[in-house]
């Protein structure tokens, strides 16, 4: 049984359909990446798995139950999480405050214990205090920790966004066009984090247009555009297909 | 500064010290005046206080309720009709109205919190006016516009210490004083801890929140059935004090005064802001009531709090000039502005 | 099947809550905030439009207009010195808000303690009625209705025939393009609040012979344009006149077969709007 599985996922907008009949195994362990023109459905694809948009048609299963339908806090506390290209932050909160608002996931008590700061909460919180710590100073945050998190660059909002979605404890995550803005440099330095976490035992799903971030790390392509499926495998079979070399006519550098 | 071998940081225990020093002046009041007006300014106060605090927590989550009014309304009928038609004691029926006004809440926020900003602040209104011409027109229960008269708690026995209702203020100001200080420790410490966090985050980023597992509106129905319980306590207790409810004295205009007092106080201290807010515009409403010259309460109120809107920095109130003012006494020499070396070259 | 006399004051009423709405949702597409004095612009104009028949013996129509500019100035005022500063970057809904609620207690104090308390009738503008088969329908409801027609057309006009009603149609929809192209978002937020206050301003007037003028008539005006907006749809002026068409009829209809809880179900119609389809009839969806 795959980790994830969506079988005939469909997603019409009226009459426009942004996905249709998307079927779809992601094996746990894998980095599957998913390419594609733009308006190619990538992000639509990602908004319904993670709970934002219902599916239309078909369904979602991940570890055999069927996940399509519920909110994205149901989905996200069984353990798939995304970042967002946009709209990453909380207005006003410091580096530090977005991860610990961010690590609602990661505390085990409840908020009644939070409330009434039992020991439990408090071992709790210092526990994911030093995650919180941790994770900062794997993304290069650290510094900036008490700054505003608006106050950050792009590429390192970015990053705040990765930490954020790692902090929850994600089975499954769901990457959305991660090195958008990035330049060589960092865009690097997410690939080899993005190695560590898959090394971690998470599956990762990237969406990119990156192809250099793309055939560096994926172990499995899946291509879209227009909404369908026109790809799916190994990189090398994927990027010498005739369909995806003419769906990216133009619209890609490589 | 030191104190023996002790090294006391007088920055941050002056304020404290100066805070709880008004705390205490508070807690002897009736002792230093016996003025009936003044220490009913201060219950009525108090008493507001409460409600604000409810909309303040309530705004935590990004709703702006304009209905407040209305839950004080509910507690005060539960508590009116209690005790005046069936005959109930004042406090089992004081702790009912709390109860009831918090699964109207409940009831009422489940339904409606979903809707977002506006709407929702729309359907308050809508709500307020329900409850308001509910009260007004369903005679059997609430005797519509001549309202339900109440009698005061009877006195309470302590050893040889009696505590009467009846014959002065001064026990309301004390349990006011209790009650203001008990939601505020409920309201404090839900604002400080992890789930007041919680809280902000669903009013900053709703969608990033959800995404990272919080359910939305479980957390804004907490806020607002919290709110609701103390605010229909707030209400059960003014009734009291008044010795009278009627469908006027909560309507939509006191629910906007709500709002106003949480603003002008400072939404940023739950607590702190909610008391210097409502202790401000009451007294300020109550005094420019008896000016003279005719209608200038309204203008002078509304002119009040433009003003202070206006003037205060973005996002603050007149609580945190509290913060501003001990920041300007321990102002450390270099914090003064320097000419640059640059501007003194050019000389 | 209520008599034609509830349906005339109905159709009065929608008049009236469609200028008002039209101001409203004119205001909310352009500067994004609901001007909760609304009402009382309402209110005064029409202390403008007695006082200038009464102590000036100025002619209703030129009143009226008297009326609308005086107070669409006024209008513009509040927007230059309160509105524009509380709507800047970081400062969220809440401040705007409560100041424009502030303002209500304003204006109403101001308008006490300069005119007074008791009502005021203007019965003699327009006198008179006209007989229409089994019943007669007065000419100062007439005259409403004839004015806000004109109104109508006119707006149309103006937002759809001249270069000022394009730069606010530019600057509602998209705000930064608009600016791109030379248009002053902030001279438009100025214009649009003179216009809205205005029309609040000259319904007032309007309807100053009809009701009596006090200082606290425009409340119930202003809460129903306000569900007009809501039926209609929030930021859409076909909205508002549909809007403020069906909440005139119901809210006369209603109160005729049920005289007690008339308003709650308004109320209750506008919570279930609100939840159901909250954009209204011709609102933008949400999400």
């Amino acid at each position: 049984m795959s980790l994830l599985e969506l079988n005939g996922l469909t997603k019409l907008f009226g009459k426009l359909a942004a996905l249709e009949d998307i079927d779809l195994k992601i094996e746990e362990g894998e980095v599957l990446s998913i390419v594609g023109p733009n308006g190619s459905g990538k992000t639509t694809l990602i908004n319904i798995v993670s709970g934002y948009y219902r599916p239309s048609r078909g369904t979602i299963l991940f570890n055999g139950e069927k996940i399509s339908g519920l909110r994205p806090d149901q989905i996200a506390s069984r353990g798939i999480v995304r970042t967002f290209q946009s709209n990453v932050l909380f207005e006003g909160a410091t580096v530090l405050e977005s991860m610990i608002i961010g690590s609602f996931l990661q505390y085990k008590t409840k908020d009644w214990q939070s409330i009434v700061e039992s020991k439990a909460y408090k071992d709790d919180h210092e526990r994911v205090v030093g995650k919180v710590i941790e994770l900062l100073k794997t993304y290069d945050i650290f510094n900036d920790i008490f700054l505003p998190a608006a106050g950050l660059s792009h590429g390192y909002q970015r990053m705040l966004g990765i930490a954020m979605a790692l902090i929850a404890n994600p089975k499954v995550l769901l990457l959305d066009e991660p090195t958008t803005g990035m330049n060589h440099e960092e865009a690097m330095f997410v690939v080899e984090n993005i190695k560590k976490i898959s090394e971690q035992g998470v599956t990762v799903v990237l969406i990119e247009h990156n192809m250099k971030v793309v055939l560096n790390i994926a172990t499995r392509i899946v291509v879209l555009n227009f909404g369908n499926k026109i790809a799916d495998g190994k990189p090398e079979e994927v990027m010498n297909k005739q369909e995806v070399i003419e769906a990216y006519l133009g619209t890609e550098t490589i | 500064m030191m104190l023996g071998r002790y090294y006391i940081d007088y920055k941050s225990v002056l304020p404290k010290v100066v805070a709880g020093v008004l705390v205490v002046l508070l807690a002897v009041f009736p002792v230093i005046t016996t003025n009936m007006i003044t220490l009913s300014i201060f219950i009525s106060s108090g008493i507001w206080a409460i409600a604000v605090m409810g909309f303040t927590l309530v705004l935590r989550t990004g709703q702006f309720s304009m209905g407040q009014a209305a839950f004080m309304a509910i507690g005060g009928y539960v508590a009116a009709i209690l005790t005046v038609k069936l005959g109930i004691p004042f406090w089992p029926s004081f702790l009912a109205a709390g109860v009831v006004s918090g699964l109207i809440a409940l009831a009422i926020g489940v339904i409606v919190l979903s809707a977002g900003g506006i709407y929702f602040s729309i359907i308050t209104i809508a709500f307020g006016e329900i409850v308001r011409i509910v009260a007004l027109n369903w005679e059997a229960a609430t005797r519509g516009a001549s309202g339900i008269l109440t009698l005061p708690p009877p006195p309470i026995t302590i050893g040889n210490f009696e505590i009467n209702f009846a014959t002065s203020v001064v026990p309301y100001y004390y349990f006011m004083f209790l009650l203001v200080i008990m939601a505020g420790l409920v309201f404090w410490q839900i604002d400080r801890t992890r789930i007041g966090g919680t809280f902000r985050s669903v009013a900053a980023n709703p969608m990033l929140s959800e995404h990272l597992g919080v359910h939305l509106m479980k957390y804004r129905v907490i806020a607002f059935t919290v709110a609701g319980v103390f605010t229909g306590l707030a209400g059960a207790y003014y009734v009291n004090f008044l010795s009278v409810i009627t469908p006027l004295m909560f309507d939509l205009w006191k629910s906007i005064q709500i709002m106003m007092m949480s603003i002008v106080g400072g939404i940023s201290s739950i607590v702190g802001g909610s008391i210097v807010g409502a202790l401000v515009l009451y007294t300020l409403g109550n005094y420019l009531a008896r000016l003279p010259i005719f209608n200038i309460q309204y203008l002078l109120f509304g002119a009040a709090v433009v003003l202070v809107v206006l003037f205060l920095p973005k996002g603050t109130g007149l609580v945190d000039l509290w913060g501003k003012f001990w920041h300007k006494v321990f102002r450390e020499p270099e914090e003064y502005e320097m000419p640059e070396e640059a501007d003194m070259a050019v000389e | 099947m209520p008599p034609a006399g509830i349906w005339v004051d109905g159709l009065v009423q929608s008049c009236i809550y469609m200028t008002m709405a039209f101001g409203m949702v004119l205001v909310f597409s352009i500067l994004g905030i609901l001007n909760w004095a609304h009402g009382q612009f309402y209110m005064l104009g029409a202390f403008v439009v007695y006082y200038a028949i009464t102590a000036a013996g100025i002619p209703f129509p030129i009143s009226l207009l008297v009326s609308g500019v005086v107070v669409g100035g006024l209008g513009m005022l509040v927007e230059k010195f309160v509105i524009e500063r509380l709507t800047a970057p970081g400062y969220g809904m809440l401040y705007v808000t409560v100041a424009t609620l502030a303002l209500i207690f304003f204006f109403e104090g101001a308008a006490g303690m300069a005119f007074g308390l008791m009502d005021k009738g203007l019965a003699t503008v327009l006198p008179g009625v006209l007989d229409v088969g089994s019943f007669s329908v007065s000419y100062q409801k007439i005259a409403v209705v004839i004015f806000t027609l004109v109104i109508m057309v006119i707006m149309y006009v103006v937002l759809n025939r001249t270069k000022v009603g394009l730069a606010i149609r530019a600057a509602a929809q998209e705000p930064v393009a608009a600016s791109l192209y030379g248009i002053s978002v902030g001279r438009v937020s100025l214009i649009v609040m003179g216009i809205g206050c205005a029309l609040a301003a000259m319904a007032g007037g309007i309807m100053g012979p009809v009701h009596s003028v006090n200082p606290f008539m425009g409340r119930i005006p202003m809460i129903m344009s306000l569900l007009a907006i809501i039926i209609g749809g929030l930021g859409s002026l076909t909205g508002a006149i549909v809007g403020g068409i069906i909440l005139g009829l119901l809210n006369s209809v209603i109160a005729y077969k049920i005289s007690y809880f008339s308003e709650v179900v308004l109320f209750v119609l506008v919570i279930l709007v609100l939840l159901i389809r909250p954009q209204g009839l011709f609102g933008a969806p949400a999400k």
